[in-house]
């Protein structure tokens, strides 16, 4: 099961949009990671990965190896949705050929 | 008010009875007169000196005087008369009082040793008459700043070794600076108390006559680095027309000059950064220059592109060739920026190979990264900062460009780790008041500065009051207010059990710990209007200080826990937030995971990778610097090689070596990059001697089969988790 | 399958231009007495065997940096497999460079028709005649597939060099010249300077290396030769 890092700050204007769409994602069962800059915790993991710009999102897989980023934009969710489906096994493409 | 006072020769005894005031005393005072004994004398200085009222005065003052008629000394100084007066101060409970009535000096022993051996706190001292007297003035002005200038709490978390205040015995100073070549070229070399005055220069050599003139009045107001910022381009305008020999002949006398200053304050060469750029900086392009005479040439930088990148390559042609014994130089070092631009400018590649070609032959260049749009400069080793809206307008008159960091205060973070027993909030609480502690430093050492500058032109820091654009010299609103850290990876190590190069989780947590002090650092900066910024101490000495204090006050658990071999002393915490020196880690890992920590300290940061014997191919470096550009956050690289100097036949060869690769003789130097500069390894500290026995040096991964460590040889179980 | 004893992840001095990473791999069919090497080649046993994988993991991770892969030994072509280990790296798509004495001819020929390796740099140990060869290799030497391997290389079907560590007593300036004008390769034929640190004849410790600007000199003259 791959991981969606979303790093946002408060003071940032494309910023809500980024949260929302985490928000949709969890909804559709993605785990999703919150990291607010303006916090240790989030500060220090977006150091972790050289996020130096908000908002930025991060796909990783299994092993928290990056997949994929964007940093400093946000992507349709028709984007994300892209890479993540890969990432989860009961929708890999694989599995599905299988099931048919 | 120093003074001894001794028995006349013909000195008599005293009886039981005697009238003090008749005691056959004579005082030597500090202006070599003799003086009779008289008691009036204790009065006097207590009441200027101290808060006690005048009958408190005279008593103590008798007292004193029956103390020395009954006690049968044959020899009485004054530091004992004040001692004992001292006492009487503490029997009453004035604390306060004696701590005003304080002697400030030094043991005579402390004075003999001092003379006779040289200084290992800062190997950039040598050992002489001068060196020995900058020594005895630190110790004095040290101990006034721990007195005077700061809190007691300040003070003894100093002392304790909480934290570490720089340059104690510089305290009337601020601590680093950056300069523009600009100031001197357009308002000539005029500084106050000086006999004469000097009109802008109209010639090259004489206007490195006044940098140079100009650095070495600074170096006696500044207690660290000088920085020059894009020297090359501000010395384009001079160069028009100059042949290639002409050129390499200044650049010869540049760094000469600066490399032998080692007749200036203290017998210290001055700490000299010079700043280079291949291309010309986007916020001088449209800067009109200033030549000849301090006149405007009616162009502008842009038009000085060819000058400037001939000087350039004239600079390094010299650091090449090395010093007469093909030595590196030790000063002035070289930073060359890598920008966009850089890699936009033409020639780019040349001169990224001859760099690279003097960073392996001699390690001598510096490489600064500055990413993106943003402008940046690096004015001292550790002063560097991105420029704001106010700095740019500044840059349209580049003389303007003037900055400085008033004091460095880097804080014990093992010694934190110790504290919070492996709490998690205790650690970050604890971190949020060392930090504290570090910011009211600050605030105390900025009131003392700002109490010398109100003096102005006649007060002691005349020359950094000096106005002559509109400002006073120093610009107090644009100075930075470094608090450095030293031993992240120990902190990390006592309070995860794991240091920060095998564990992904310890090296986060390293990260949580710096992305801390930032975010507190940030919010001091608001609340004071101030700009507090962390930077990464060079910590030549604290790094050796902390150890030893904390094998004293955390043993045994600090046992385990410092770096080095402490059955010879030599004892060190890992510099800032550097991974262990000793972690078998390639280069590549060394500059991208220490350069994840970079974007968080504003002030400067720098990746070292010691190469030891090897002698690397330019073009290989030159690929490496473009990757470190491209593929990491990291701010600064520098390659050191180390070197055997031979005293008897003067040939340098590289590798650190017992005896000279070519005459045999043992009579050698060791030379390498210490911290932030080259030196001679005897005049280290035993820290560093430690640390530099334990360095990677990037050898070739041979595993013994019959190797403690394990049986089989699988990768994984070297210590580097954290991969690429 | 070829036994590798170490593994450099990072260097800066192995391929000129290149960030590479270096295999090291045992045993040797030269003797040289200054060879500082010379525990891989004597006592390949001391030291530990890495795994295959492992140092494929290591070099997939450094895929950005690492430009290619050099194998060095001992000598590479001693061992009957290492195409097979050359193939294993081409296919993850690194680039080669092969350090070799030139003793295997044939296997060196059949690497560079097969496209195997990128670049080749050869050993050569003294000027081209068997008494020097010897005495610089200290065995004695049929220089006929060194002469062999030295006519592969110049149909410049692969990149390459020529590289001579000099040592001062084995090799006089002459002797460096003589061997510049038999090759006659220009820029390709490169000097090393002695190492004194730990040759696999100890009496060679008390030899006084070139002083670097004289082999510089040297070097220069010797490359003027086309």
């Amino acid at each position: 099961m791959g991981l969606i890092k979303i790093f946002t700050k408060a003071k940032c204007p494309k910023c809500p949009a980024a949260k929302e769409m985490g928000t949709e994602l969890k909804k559709e069962g993605m785990p999703v990671l919150h990291y607010d800059l303006d916090t240790m915790d989030g500060l220090a993991e977006a150091s972790f990965y050289s996020i130096l710009s908000t908002p930025s999102i991060i796909i990783e897989d299994e092993e928290e190896r990056e997949v994929v980023s964007w940093r400093g934009t946000v992507p349709t969710l028709q984007e994300v949705r892209e890479y993540l489906l890969p990432l989860t096994p009961s929708l890999s493409p694989v599995l599905r050929r299988r099931e048919g | 008010m120093a003074t001894v006072i001794e028995m006349k020769g013909d000195y008599q005894p005293f009886k039981e009875e005697v009238e003090t005031t008749d005691m056959a005393l004579f005082v030597r005072t500090s202006d070599e007169a003799m003086l009779g004994w008289d008691r009036q004398r204790i009065v006097d200085a207590l009441i200027r000196e101290t808060y006690v009222d005048l009958d408190t005065a005279k008593e103590i003052a008798r007292e004193v005087e029956e103390l020395i008629a009954t006690s049968k000394i044959k020899m009485i100084t004054a530091p004992l008369i004040r001692e004992l007066v001292d006492t009487k101060l503490i029997e009453r409970g004035l604390e306060q009082a004696r701590k005003m009535h304080t002697r400030l000096g030094m043991p005579l022993y402390d004075v003999d040793q001092l003379i006779l051996h040289p200084n290992k706190e800062n190997a950039n001292v040598p050992h002489g008459p001068e060196a020995t007297n900058l020594t005895l003035a630190e110790r004095i002005k040290k101990e006034y700043a721990l007195l005077s200038v700061f809190s007691q709490e300040i003070a003894d978390a100093h002392m304790r070794g909480d934290l570490h205040l720089h340059d104690l015995g510089f305290i009337d100073r601020p601590y680093c600076s950056g300069q523009s070549l600009e100031y001197i070229k357009r308002f000539g070399l005029s500084l106050p108390n000086s006999i004469a005055m000097a009109k802008p220069a109209k010639h090259p050599e004489v206007l490195l006559a006044h940098m140079v003139k100009f650095a070495a009045a600074l170096q006696s107001h500044f207690a660290g680095a000088i920085g020059w910022d894009s020297i090359n381009l501000f010395f384009a305008p001079y160069l028009v027309g100059m042949s290639d020999r002409e050129l390499e002949q200044l650049a010869q006398m540049m760094i000469f000059e600066f490399s032998q200053q080692a007749v200036a304050r203290g017998g210290q060469a001055i700490f000299t950064d010079l700043n280079l750029y291949w291309e010309i900086p986007k916020h001088f392009e449209n800067v009109p220059a200033i030549g000849p005479g301090g006149e405007l040439t009616g162009k502008t930088y842009s038009d000085y592109s060819k000058e400037s990148q001939r000087f350039a390559q004239a600079l390094f042609d010299v650091y090449q060739e090395g010093d007469g014994s093909g030595r590196p130089f030790f000063f002035p070092k070289p930073l060359v920026h890598i920008t966009e631009k850089f890699f936009q400018t033409p020639g780019h590649m040349d001169f990224l190979h001859h760099i690279c070609e003097v960073a392996s032959e001699k390690g001598n260049t510096y490489f600064v990264f500055d990413r993106g749009e943003t402008a940046k400069i690096s004015e001292c080793c550790r002063l560097s900062f991105k420029l704001d809206q106010t700095d740019l307008e500044d840059a349209k008159q580049p003389w303007k460009m003037r900055y400085c960091a008033l004091q460095n205060v880097t804080l014990n973070l093992p010694r934190i780790a110790y504290l919070a027993k492996g709490e998690d909030a205790q650690l970050f609480s604890n971190i949020a008041e060392f930090v504290e502690m570090a910011v009211k430093a600050h605030l105390e050492k900025k009131l003392f500065i700002e109490k010398l500058l109100s003096l102005g032109e006649k007060g002691p820091l005349a020359l950094l009051a000096m106005n002559r654009d509109g400002s006073p010299y120093l610009r107090m609103p644009r100075a930075s207010f470094l608090i450095g850290m030293v031993g992240l990876n120990e902190l990390v190590q006592i309070h995860t059990g794991q240091e920060m190069h095998p564990s992904k989780q310890a090296f986060k947590f390293g990260l949580k710990v710096i992305a801390h002090m930032k975010l507190l650092v940030d919010r001091f900066s608001q609340r004071y209007g101030m700009r507090f910024v962390l930077e990464q101490t060079p910590a030549e000495s604290t790094a050796y200080r902390f150890a030893k204090l904390d094998l004293k006050f955390h043993s045994p658990k600090s046992g385990h826990i410092v770096k080095g071999d402490i059955s010879k002393g030599e004892v060190y915490y890992t510099n800032s937030t550097y991974l262990n020196n000793a972690a078998v880690l390639n280069p590549i890992e060394r500059v991208r995971q220490e350069g994840l920590f970079h974007p968080l300290i504003e002030a400067g940061a720098l990746t070292h990778i010691w190469l030891g014997e090897a002698k690397p191919s330019k073009s290989s470096l030159a690929n490496f610097v473009m990757k470190t550009f491209r593929l990491t956050q990291n701010d600064q690289i520098a390659f050191s090689p180390e070197f055997t100097t031979c005293n008897r036949c003067n040939r340098t060869n590289r590798g650190l070596r017992s005896s000279c690769a070519y005459c045999g003789s043992q009579d050698v130097d060791g030379i390498t990059r210490i911290t932030g500069y080259f030196t001679k390894v005897s005049s280290w500290n035993k820290g560093k001697i430690g640390e530099l026995r334990n360095r990677y040096r990037n050898q070739a991964f041979l595993k013994g089969e019959n190797d403690e460590s394990s049986g089989s040889a699988s990768l994984e179980e070297r210590p580097s988790a954290l991969r690429v | 399958m070829i036994e590798i004893k170490g593994f450099l992840e990072t260097s800066f001095s192995d391929w000129t231009g290149k960030l590479c990473s270096v295999l090291f791999l045992p045993t040797c069919n030269f003797r040289c007495p200054y060879c500082h090497n010379h525990p891989l080649i004597f006592h390949p046993e001391q030291y530990a065997t890495l795994s295959w994988e492992d140092i494929l993991t290591r070099l997939h991770s450094l895929r950005e940096w690492i430009d290619g892969v050099c194998i060095t030994g001992g000598e590479p072509t001693c061992h009957a497999d290492l195409p097979l280990l050359l193939q294993k790296i081409k296919r993850n798509r690194f680039l080669i460079k092969l350090d070799t004495n030139g003793s295997n001819p044939q296997m060196l020929e059949a690497l560079i028709e097969g496209k195997e390796i990128d670049f080749v740099s050869m050993d050569v140990k003294a000027p081209l005649d068997p008494f020097q060869y010897s005495r610089s290799t200290g065995l004695p030497i049929n220089l006929k597939p060194i002469l062999e391997s030295i006519e592969i290389l110049k149909r410049e079907k692969v990149e390459y060099e020529f590289r001579m560590t000099v040592i001062p007593g084995f090799h006089r300036e002459e002797d460096i010249q003589t061997l510049g004008h038999q090759l006659r390769v220009g820029r390709r034929f490169v000097l090393q300077n002695f190492n004194p640190e730990n040759p696999s004849d100890p009496s060679l410790k008390n030899i006084v290396p070139y002083d670097p600007s004289v082999l510089k000199r040297i070097e220069k003259e010797v490359q003027a030769i086309q």
